[in-house]
Parts: C-alpha cells; structure tokens; sequence
C-alpha cells in the first residue's frame, strides 16, 4: 500500500512539475514577444512569412490582398474594405484570415484557412475560430491571446491578422 | 546416484530452544571413516562442469537507471514539442494526458522487455525479481494508461467546451485508430485484473499464463492511434522513428530471446526422459539427457524453464531448478506435487521427449564472495541448494545447510543430503514446524545460536516468498549485509 501511495504521488509530483514548468510565466514570454514583436502596425514586415517551410502549401495565394467592394483609400492609415491576410505555416497546417475593416476599425475577421486535418484540429478549430476573432474584433489589434489548446492557430492567427492590419493601413 | 545411498550416520539433536515442539535437528558431523579434506576422490556424485568466464549481467541498479533514462527521454518527447505557456485545467489535463500517455507506451516496452529473458538480464536480475519488477510494473503502467485514456478526454472536453460523453464519442467514432486503442486498453485493464491478488488464485496458472498473450495483441493494437493522434508524433518524422525503433526492438528481442534462441538450443540438444525416480509421497526426480549438454554452461543453483512433450503437457512451461550439479550427459530436476501441472509430470514416462529452456538464475557459486556460506532451504526451495550444497568448494564446516519443512514427510531427497554432508563433512540443520512456531529459525537470535558465524557466511536463500521474506529480515537482524544475501523466490 505505501509503495502505491508512493508511486501515485510521485507521478503526480513530476506531472505538476512538468506542467508548472510549462505554465510559468518564464517560458511564456518568448511566444508573447513573438506576437508583440509584429503588433505594431506598418512596421515594415508585411508578407514575411513565419520561418519554416514558408510556402502555404494551397491553392490561396501567399501574399496578401485586398478585395471585395472597398478598395484602398490611399489616404494613408484609415482605410474600408475586406484585406486577406498573409498565409501562415504552422505545425498543423496553414492558418489564413480576411479581416473587414471600416472607418479604420476591424469590423469582422474570418479564417479562410485553418488546419481540419484531424478530427482534433476539426474540433479545436470549430471552437478556437471564432474565439480568436472575438478576441480581434475587442482588441482592434493582431495582439491576442493564444487560446488553451489553440496555441499554434491562435499563433498562425495573430500574424496573417497582423499581416492583414499591416496591408490595410499601409 | 548410487554413490548417495548409503545409511547416514547422523546423529538426530534435539536443541534446547526448540525442544518443545516437534523441531529435529540433524546434524552431521566429522567422523574419521571420512577423509579430512574435501577432494575431488571425496565429492559424491559426477563433478560439476567447469566454471566459464563470468559473463556480463545486469545489475538492478543498472536496470534500474536504464529503465528511467527511458523515460525521461519519452517525457523529453513531450518536453522539446511542446510549447510554453500552458494555461487552464484543458491544458493541463490534455498535457498530462499527453505524458501519461509516453510514459505508458514506453512502460509496455519496459514490461515486455523484463519477460523477454535476454541473458544478461536474467542472469543479473534472477526470475524472481524481474517476475516481481513485471508485476509490479504492470500495475503502474496499467494505471498510467487509464490515467492517459481519462485525462485526454476531460482534456479534450474541457477544451472545445463539450461533454466528456460526448468528447468519448467523438474521440472513439471519429478519431483514427481510437476504438482499437480502447480495446486494448480494456485488455490489458483485464489481464491487470487477473493478475490481481484477489483474483489471481482463483485461476489456474495456465489461463493467468495465456491471457498474457492478449498484452501483445493490444501492443500491436494501441500502437497507431499514437501516430496518429499524437501531438508528438504527427508532425514529427524524428519521434516517430524512435518509438518505432523502440517498439521494433522490443519485439525483435521477444522473437529472438523466447522463440529462436530455445528453438536452435533443443534442435540442437534434443532431450529426453531418462529416468523418473520416485522420491517420496508426490515428490519425484526426472533425470534428463541428451546432446552437447555442456555447451548449456549450466551450473548448480540454476533453473529451466521445462516443457514435456506429451499429448496434454506440451503447452505448458514451468520452472525447475537442477537439483544436482549438472553432468555432462544428464540434468536432473525434482518436482513436488503443487498444482495442476506438477500432477501431470507424475505420468512421464521413459524416452519422452523434452524441451528446455535455460539455464537461467543468479543463484549460482558466482555469486560468493566469502569463503563461509549458508544455504537456507524452505520446502521444495530446497532443489538448487541441494545442487549447490554438493558442488560449492569449501573445507570441511564451510558450507552448511538449513532446510525448513512444515513436516518431517515433506523432506524430500534427505538420503542424499545426508551422504553429502557426511562425505564432504558439510552441516545440515533440518527444521521441522510451521512459521512462528518454536522450529522458526528467524525469530530473535536462534539463527546465531543455529549458526554462529553467520555474519560472516555468503548467504542463498530459496524458498516461498513469505519464508524468504522472513528470511531476509532474520538474516538481516544477524548482521548479514544485503549483498551477502542471495535470494530466489518460487512461486507457482
């Protein structure tokens, strides 16, 4: 019975470490910095696409552009109109969004692309979609929580809404 | 052995402390009809083969440290993939699913590698602990696995928000490979209940022994839904090539260590009957010959695994130590009458044919480091201690012999014993009464006063596992240091 005891507090124990390990607020800050990194607008890095393979790998173009009724203004940061975002690689699969923007303010934001290759991206996505645009349209900006379980799509989110914004207000 | 009959010329003691009860102790002493000294012209029966080299083994402690390197490497799969800032219970209960998850995957390869009876570690481990290391283990990883199954469905639940019924369903129905996964969850949650304390006596050995076969169908089962759900895995072509690796491994050292090694070796050796002595009520002796028997390296205090190929015994495989040094041209064993099976073995006839496994065991004379030993014998235990109580070197007193037995009639091959003793002027101490009772060696200082330098002696213990723990702790009350005690535990 002691030996049961002792391995079932045991594993806990290492669990809780892991996870606390992998929760503190240390080894967050790097992925933090990464989206604080490209949240100002027009900092000149639109359409660099995050490392990696860097080709979206579908049929939608890779650069951003702009579409649908409202063109462009021109008339510098202010603009209207619906902006496709850059396509982002992440580890399971492209994630693309089109931001609608009004008057200079995000009005809607919608995933053309976000991995459903497994019944778990399906499921996280159909959840994780919408919240994330929620969260775009309360903070006007790519600067957005990662979403629990989302985090590679609340990742590959902030930066084609970034490159979005960028292309928007450039 | 003919040399063996001859009437002991013990005297029969009956010692103070235990003179109350039905104890008997025999002592045999010098006489001067036999020579001083132990040599080879004075050694009973054939000599034991030639020691080989030392060959490696593994240690527990080695085992111990490769077995938990294994699995920190299995939590650094979930360590290196997976990114910070975890946060919320979702997270953590899928995370911790995650890892339960590696640790489990990797703790079947673990249990199967224990039973997989490579060499060294059988030689460095002994049957028994690794049988006890499996059971024990089996346990765990059982328990880490239905941890796995309930953290990544609250995980998965908790995360899209969902009912954990209905995250179930989703995850059996629509998940790939999932549903075969819970199958062989639920097998190895079955053969986990089998091997339980409550449940396991009521089976015959031969039902617990196979259901053990269903592990490997759920092995084979489980292993895709790793792949293909993974986060560890999915996208990592690295990862998946080592737990590929590790569970190709396992089972390569499974078919070659438990099928083709035994096969070559009994093609090779081709074994049969060659006598069957009747020792006593329900206790006889087989003797086995048959070809090349010395490329074995069997030595005293070693065990086979045996099969006899009869029409109703070939399936079964069971345990025997060599109740005599072994020859070149014979091993012997003795079985007592315990279950189904020993039953069985009572109708072997002349000529039949056998299959061998082995030689496996840690118990043997490469385990002494001191001149002085003692053997401790509990019941039917007493087999390879009698194998070794005829072959270890020792001058006249060095090697002494405690044999415990409930009853005087469960002393099986005495006459032997006793010609040994008396030709190599060796001791033995018979003691006949339950445990705790007067004839109870372990209890307060009668081991010292049975046996006074026993601190000094090497010291082997064989029996059941309740007498051996017993065992262990009076050897230790005696000031016996732990790495001069060498046990082996039989058990049914």
């Amino acid at each position: 019975m002691r030996r049961v005891m002792l391995a079932v507090t045991g594993t806990v124990a290492v669990l809780v470490m892991l996870l606390g390990f992998k929760t503190s607020p240390h080894s967050a800050t790097a992925r933090s910095a990464l989206i604080g990194a490209q949240s100002p607008a027009g900092s000149g890095q639109t359409g660099t696409t995050q490392g990696g393979t860097g080709s979206t790998g579908s049929g939608t173009s890779g650069s951003g552009s702009t579409s649908g009724s409202g063109s462009t203004s021109g008339s510098g940061s202010t603009s209207s109109g619906t902006v496709t975002g850059q396509a982002v690689d992440t580890r399971y699969g492209p994630v693309q969004v089109q931001a609608t923007f009004a008057g200079g303010r995000i009005t809607n934001v919608q995933a053309v692309q976000i991995p459903q290759g497994t019944p778990r991206d399906a499921e996280i996505n159909a959840y994780a979609g919408p919240m994330l645009a929620q969260e775009a349209l309360q903070a006007q900006s790519a600067q957005i929580d990662i979403i629990s379980g989302a985090t590679y799509t609340s990742e590959g989110y902030a930066q084609s809404l970034q490159s979005a914004i960028d292309q928007a207000s450039g | 052995m003919p040399a063996l009959t001859g009437a002991p010329l013990n005297t029969r003691v009956l010692i103070g402390f235990m003179a109350d009860a039905q104890v008997s102790l025999t002592f045999t002493r010098h006489s001067g009809r036999v020579a001083t000294r132990a040599t080879a012209g004075t050694r009973p029966g054939p000599a034991p083969l030639a020691r080989s080299a030392p060959r490696a083994e593994l240690k527990p402690t080695a085992l111990l440290f490769l077995v938990a390197a294994g699995a920190a490497v299995a939590v650094a799969l979930w360590f290196t993939g997976t990114p910070g800032g975890l946060r919320g219970p979702a997270d953590w209960l899928t995370n911790a699913g995650r890892i339960t998850g590696l640790l489990g995957g990797y703790g079947c390869v673990v249990l199967v590698l224990l039973m997989a009876r490579i060499p060294v570690v059988e030689r460095g481990m002994g049957a028994d602990r690794l049988a006890r290391w499996h059971s024990m283990g089996g346990r765990y990883v059982v328990s880490l696995l239905v941890a796995h199954a309930l953290l990544v469905v609250l995980g998965y639940a908790e995360t899209t928000g969902v009912s954990p019924l209905a995250q179930t369903h989703s995850l059996l129905f629509e998940y790939a490979d999932v549903m075969m996964a819970t199958v062989a969850l639920g097998l190895l949650v079955g053969v986990g209940v089998a091997s339980m304390r409550a449940v396991r006596p009521r089976l015959r050995y031969e039902t617990w022994y196979y259901l053990h076969f269903y592990t490997y169908l759920a092995l084979a089962l489980s292993f895709a839904h790793a792949f293909a759900n993974g986060a560890q895995f999915m996208n990592n072509p690295l990862n998946r090539a080592y737990w590929m690796a590790m569970y190709g491994g396992a089972a390569a050292a499974l078919l070659w260590f438990r099928i083709v090694v035994p096969v070559r070796q009994n093609l090779r050796h081709r074994m049969r009957v060659a006598r069957v002595v009747r020792e006593g009520p329900g206790v006889i002796s087989l003797q086995v010959t048959g070809e090349h028997l010395e490329e074995l390296q069997a030595e005293a205090g070693h065990f086979f695994r045996w099969r006899f190929l009869t029409r109703d015994g070939w399936w079964q495989s069971h345990p025997y130590s060599l109740s005599a040094p072994p020859h070149p041209h014979f091993l012997r064993i003795t079985i007592k009458d315990l279950g189904d099976h020993s039953a069985t073995v009572g109708r072997i006839a002349v000529g039949t044919r056998v299959f061998a496994e082995g030689p496996y065991g840690a118990m043997t004379q490469a385990r002494r480091t001191r001149r002085k030993v003692l053997l401790v014998a509990g019941g039917v235990g007493i087999t390879p201690l009698r194998a070794l109580f005829e072959s270890m070197p020792g001058r006249p007193g060095e090697v002494e012999l405690i044999y415990r037995v409930g009853s005087e009639a469960e002393i099986v091959l005495r006459r032997e014993l006793d010609a040994i003793a008396r030709a190599r002027q060796r001791v033995v101490h018979y003691l006949v009464g339950h445990r705790g009772s007067s004839a109870d060696p372990f209890v307060g200082n009668r081991l010292t006063r049975l046996v006074p330098d026993v601190r000094h002696r090497d010291v082997y213990v064989c029996g059941p596992p309740g007498m051996t723990d017993a065992a262990v702790a009076g050897l230790r009350a005696a000031g016996v240091p732990d790495q001069n005690i060498h046990t082996e535990e039989f058990e049914l």
